[in-house]
């Protein structure tokens, strides 16, 4: 076969050293790929940290500097959730701020001083690289075809779904997650595969490092014990199993526990049941197989069949039992959301009101992984084939992660990385069949060829089927294609959908030149440099997070929605009546009050519509005060207009919206652009609150909730009397007059 | 030891170290001058008060002296800054010096001890010029308007000028920055005729006869004028200035706390009247840009602060050989009375044009301005000042001084201010490089034009520590990777 010099360097030793080198190669230029495709937002606007829980995250990054592990540990921050706290370092995964903080000392012990908002703003993009090789070192144990690790490393690297939770400045804790998800199934893999406590280990160490770093790991503690249920049902307990399952599931368990905010949850938490199950049940199976050795197989048949009816009986009234008496807590909410779609609408709204918690749509599925998901299950069905103990993993993490990716648009992210497996899978057996198969024939022919038989010839020049090469040039081509419309597809939507930071909108001005909106920026800066340092600001629980990170005030509510009723506390105050909201702004120190805006700009994802979650969350805790009906018109239009309810136009939030609104259009109807519709006449009138700051596009105002007033008359008519009407002095009737004895 | 001694010890140590005279509570500086005529201008124009006194002084003790004693008011001492008394008769020869009396018990005057160049001899004169400035002594009056309104500060200053010594004759020009002055003390009885004579925006109290009038008098004067424009404080401002010989680059950092000291709103801020205003551009109190001017050749210029980058700036880049480049800076939020402000700016410069090497020697001198700030009409004023010139790993000998002009520089004496030298660890020191650190309070935008000139020895082998450590150091790791994996570790025998 050696023809050509090429394939001399492809032979032997030097053709293994040959093709490690272009292996490490390819492998580096993916993960720059990886890399570079997500810096699109850091060229374009700047190093910047994006949307809402990452600046909490990066809050806590820059804290665990400042401050060194332990107090970082015992962290209680009480500039959130005013007047109540949050203790914070015990109910976070600290993972991701540890990982940036050993990151940032290790630079710095290098004496490479690099600013801490730069490692986690570039944290994403530096682990998707790893990620991409982690997948590498999956799916090479899924395949013997080497271009399947390097295809699936490729897909990993750039493909949507993956990249919009990992772009430069989306400093979350999915930013490493994915990275450890991947790499401990690998280690999962491997462990099974050779039966060696080494890799256990170093699964379940991966598997510790993923628990502190995402919620995500309950999707690990679930589909590992289901994998070796399946297999033990399947019939194929072997030892391997047992010693890579049970040094995974009491090493990893164990380092599960030491962080503080899982703490007993392995123990006494549903979600993490069937781990614990599964490790009883390998060992019953052990045990059954140990003794298959001593007894005959009649007997020993009916020794199984009793132990297992007993067993399971015992195990499942047991479980029961805990459970109704409250040792083991049932399951959350957020699980029974994943089975009942409706469930978290009627039960949680706080958990519907997140738009990343709703139902994927179909096209999302395109959008974000392309052609994969057609390859996808092309890839599940070569796994059928050859059914070995890794190839069952990939089913049963193919139909699970399907299932959730469907239930939850954010879980798409799960789902991502078995697709690149699957549809590697599929890929590469596609090029190999096509572009290596014509190797084997070659030589055959030519044997044969002295041998002429008349069934042969049809075959010796075929015109079609795989040998041929019109259709290897049409595979390939066509596959080619695919690839290359891939990237675009990739790049295209890296570029439009998953690089905005939120924080800064980019518009273009009439000559085609970038007009940066920085009003968020501008506001809370204004906060951070012209309040006091405890002025308390009460917003949605939305800007919360960034409140904390840009304004560096106290807030009331924040993104960890820990605590319902404080939440729908605010949802109340923003709801109601001046009158009903004052007392309670003062009952929590409220000095500002924060909304946010679109009406002027067109930014639609402001205040106003969000308001119905606001009325919602409150009606779950206040239904006889708050109704979510009061805020719809008679035909059940959502209205700002004229025809708006009383209910909506005497709510705090409608007003802070819309005070003066009116007069920045001086002569003409003030119209909102986001509801494109005209506003009354007459603006809203405050009592309770003055404005403080609007920000250049009217997209974050902000209020000053009023002292007491100094005469103790209410503020509505001290309200009044400025505005110059007289005090309605309701008129005393005066009973007949008395005769005054003395 | 005798209490006097170890008093006088004591003096000399402070001498030595902060350049500060010490003085009894009830010092009186010796009556031995007499101020034949004295001539005082205030000007207003800018956002802090510009005081000139021009002097003649004449020796009535009967030996030659040789220190004239500058009387302040206690509440002003601190705020006076860029102190300078030139001989008017030959101001190219420089400042002379003057030292800064410190009093440890409160007293009403306190005393700047100027060192004439050569003893007055008894009845000769000698022309004194003496030019400072005032930070934070202009105050709105009154202190809260409303947003569109007009702002008018106050001065309040004495028709007699206050002085260790009797004086003959005195008057006091005030230029203040506009016609609309709503109040101003009208003097009864201090000379005949109206006073102050007004012409223009320029006010002029005197000339009084004070030859009877006891040093220390005081009769005092004040002006409401309108000044509707910023009144910029930066109560402390950074600059880095740091040289890379290898990368041949002067890099230039400034971190800014500004506040507007005008007046504060009645009620809060307006964004509907603040868009009326910027629409019919009326002037405003607020700050609402600051103009920047750079060095010809100034390069990748930013402007961020807290939160990252600030969007609503714009570079104009200047044409190298003369024309200077142009930052403009707005701030996110127009920063009105009473509201802060703070951000960092930064920008890069060819070294060349800023060092010089010693023909024939390992030396080098760089010169840079001393401070730059935006250059506004309403002037800047700085509390205090850190500039820090961070010069290459292994500089030694490290001298400065600042140059003196025929005219004043804005800067204070030499000796006021202060500096150490202290190694600055960043990136990839093995011994940190050295920083030289000059402090300095009470400065305005004055001291724009200022130079700053720094020699230090710099040798060859300095410049290649870095590369050979980071050499080193790489090799070290591979050979430490090889040996370790030439380690056979494995349990069983292979």
């Amino acid at each position: 076969m050696a023809e050509t010099p090429v394939d001399a360097l492809l032979q032997g030793s030097t053709g293994r050293n040959t093709r490690g080198l272009l292996r490490i190669i390819i492998l580096l230029t993916i993960a720059a790929a990886a890399v570079s495709s997500r810096l699109f937002s850091v060229i374009r606007f700047e190093s910047i940290i994006h949307e809402f829980d990452p600046w909490f995250n990066f809050r806590a990054t820059k804290y665990l500097v400042q401050n060194g592990f332990y107090s970082f540990w015992d962290w209680f921050d009480d500039r959130t959730w005013h007047p109540l706290g949050r203790v914070t370092g015990g109910t976070l995964y600290p993972g991701l701020m540890v990982t940036s903080g050993v990151i940032y000392h290790i630079l710095r012990f290098l004496t490479i001083p690099v600013d801490i908002r730069n490692i986690c703003v570039l944290l994403a993009p530096a682990f998707s690289g790893l990620t991409a090789f982690a997948m590498y070192l999956l799916t090479c144990e899924m395949s013997i075809s080497p271009s399947a690790g390097l295809l699936a490393a490729a897909f990993m690297g750039i493909t949507p779904g993956y990249i919009s939770r990992s772009v430069a400045g989306s400093y979350d804790n999915e930013a490493i997650a994915i990275f450890l998800l991947v790499f401990t199934f690998f280690l999962w893999v491997k462990a099974v595969k050779n039966g060696s406590i080494m890799w256990g280990a170093l699964a379940a160490l991966f598997y510790g490092y993923m628990v502190s770093a995402w919620g995500g790991y309950v999707f690990i503690t679930n589909l590992i014990p289901l994998h070796v249920f399946v297999l033990l049902c399947m019939g194929r307990y072997s030892s391997r199993l047992y010693i890579s399952y049970t040094t995974w599931y009491a090493l990893g368990t164990l380092a599960s526990m030491q962080i503080p905010f899982v703490g007993f949850l392995p123990i006494r938490n549903s979600d993490h049941m069937s781990a614990l199950g599964v490790f009883g049940l390998i060992q019953l199976v052990a045990f059954a197989d140990f003794v298959r050795g001593f007894i005959p197989g009649k007997q020993f048949q009916r020794l199984v069949t009793a132990m297992v009816v007993i067993i399971f009986g015992i195990a499942f009234i047991g479980l029961v039992a805990l459970t109704l008496s409250g040792v083991i807590a049932p399951w959350s909410g957020r699980f029974y959301s994943l089975w009942d779609t409706g469930y978290a609408k009627i039960h949680i709204p706080i958990i519907a009101s997140v738009s990343e918690h709703q139902p994927t749509a179909w096209p999302a599925f395109f959008f974000d992984l392309n052609f994969l998901i057609w390859l996808f299950p092309a890839g599940v069905y070569m796994c059928f084939r050859d059914l070995k103990d890794e190839h069952v993993f990939v089913i049963i993490y193919a139909v699970l992660a399907s299932y959730f990716a469907g239930v939850m648009v954010r879980l798409m992210l799960t789902l991502t990385p078995i697709v690149c497996v699957a549809a590697a899978l599929a890929l590469s057996t596609i090029i190999d069949t096509y572009v290596l198969v014509s190797r084997g024939p070659g030589p055959q022919a030519k044997t044969n060829d002295g041998t002429s038989t008349e069934g042969l010839r049809s075959t010796r020049n075929p015109v079609v089927g795989i040998t041929s090469y019109i259709s290897k040039a049409i595979v390939t081509s066509s596959v080619v294609v695919y690839l290359l419309l891939f990237v675009a597809h990739c790049t295209w939507v890296t570029s439009n959908a998953y690089s905005s930071p939120s924080v800064v909108l980019a518009s273009r001005m009439p000559d085609g030149s970038q007009f940066i909106i920085d009003d968020y920026r501008e506001a809370y800066y204004w906060l951070r440099q012209n309040t006091p340092d405890n002025a308390k600001i009460m917003s949605w629980w939305d800007y919360g997070y960034q409140i904390g990170g840009m304004a560096d005030r106290p807030t009331l509510v924040d993104n960890n929605t820990w605590n319902n009723t404080h939440i729908a506390t605010v949802g109340k105050a923003m709801s109601s009546r001046e009158e009903v909201s004052y007392p309670i702004l003062r009952q929590h120190d409220v000095d500002y009050v924060l909304v946010v805006f679109g009406g002027l700009l067109g930014y639609s994802g402001d205040d106003i519509n969000k308001f119905l979650w606001m009325v919602r969350i409150a009606e779950g805790i206040w239904p006889d005060e708050i109704k979510e009906r009061d805020y719809f018109t008679a035909r059940g239009e959502y209205r700002v207009d004229d025809e708006a309810t009383p209910a909506m136009r005497n709510s705090l939030m409608y007003k802070m919206s819309y005070y003066n609104f009116n007069a920045l259009f001086q002569q003409s109807q003030a119209v909102d652009r986001v509801r494109g519709s005209r506003l009354p006449a007459e603006g809203p009138q405050l009592s309770t609150l003055e404005e403080a700051f609007t920000s250049e596009n009217w997209i974050i105002r902000i209020y000053k909730v009023k002292d007491l007033d100094n005469f103790g008359r209410d503020h509505g008519n001290a309200a009044a009397f400025e505005r110059g009407h007289k005090r309605k002095r309701a008129t005393k009737r005066r009973g007949p007059r008395v005769l005054r004895t003395e | 030891m005798r209490p006097i001694t170890a008093f006088a010890a004591l003096c000399g140590f402070f001498l030595s170290s902060s350049s500060l005279v010490c003085a009894q509570s009830s010092f009186k500086p010796p009556q031995t001058f007499k101020n034949v005529n004295l001539v005082r201008n205030i000007n207003l124009e800018k956002g802090y008060a510009r005081e000139t006194v021009n002097v003649v002084v004449e020796n009535v003790d009967k030996e030659p002296q040789s220190t004239y004693y500058l009387a302040f008011p206690s509440d002003v001492f601190d705020k006076v800054g860029g102190l300078e008394v030139r001989d008017r008769k030959a101001p190219e020869k420089g400042p002379l010096a003057v030292d800064a009396l410190s009093v440890d018990t409160p007293s009403d005057v306190q005393y700047f001890a100027v060192d004439l160049p050569k003893p007055l001899a008894p009845k000769s004169q000698v022309t004194l010029g003496i030019s400072y400035y005032l930070l934070s002594s202009l105050s709105p009056r009154p202190a809260a308007i409303n947003q569109a309104d007009k702002q008018y500060l106050t001065y309040s200053f004495s028709a007699y000028t206050l002085s260790a010594y009797p004086t003959v004759t005195q008057k006091t020009k005030l230029k203040l920055p506009s016609t609309n002055v709503p109040d101003y003390t009208t003097t009864s009885g201090l000379k005949s005729g109206s006073d102050p004579e007004r012409q223009g925006t320029t006010y002029t109290y005197g000339p009084y006869d004070t030859t009877e009038v006891a040093p220390g008098t005081t009769y005092p004067i004040t002006v409401r004028y309108e000044f509707t424009k910023p009144v910029i404080t930066a109560s402390l401002l950074e600059r880095d200035l740091e040289v890379s010989h290898w990368g041949g680059n002067l890099a230039t950092e400034e971190r800014y706390w500004l506040r507007n000291n005008g007046s504060t709103l009645v009620n809060q801020f307006s964004r509907v009247e603040w868009t009326l205003t910027n629409f019919q551009q009326l002037p405003s109190s607020a700050i609402r840009e600051l103009k920047y001017p750079l060095k010809p050749g100034s390069v990748d210029p930013y402007f961020i602060d807290d939160i990252g980058n600030v969007s609503t700036s714009r570079y104009r880049p200047g044409k190298p050989p003369k024309r200077d480049g142009s930052l403009e800076l707005r701030p996110r939020y127009p920063v009105f009375g009473g509201w802060n402000y703070s951000f960092r700016i930064g920008w890069n410069n060819e070294l060349s044009a800023f060092l010089r090497r010693v023909a024939g020697s390992e030396s080098y001198v760089l010169k840079v301005p001393f401070i730059e700030g935006p250059r506004m009409p309403e002037g800047v004023q700085y509390e205090k000042v850190v500039v820090r010139v961070i010069l290459p790993e292994g500089a030694r000998n490290v001298r400065y001084e600042t140059i003196e002009t025929a005219s004043n520089n804005g800067l204070p004496p030499a000796d006021q201010i202060t500096f150490h030298v202290s190694p600055h660890k960043t990136f990839m020191d093995t011994l940190g490089r050295t920083a030289l650190t000059l402090t300095v309070e009470n400065l305005s935008d004055e001291a724009r034009d200022s130079q700053l000139l720094v020699t230090y020895d710099y040798s060859f082998w300095d410049g290649m520590r870095k590369p050979v450590t980071i050499t080193a150091g790489l090799l070290t790791a591979f050979a430490a990777a090889w040996a370790i994996g030439n380690i056979d570790v494995s349990i069983k025998k292979r």
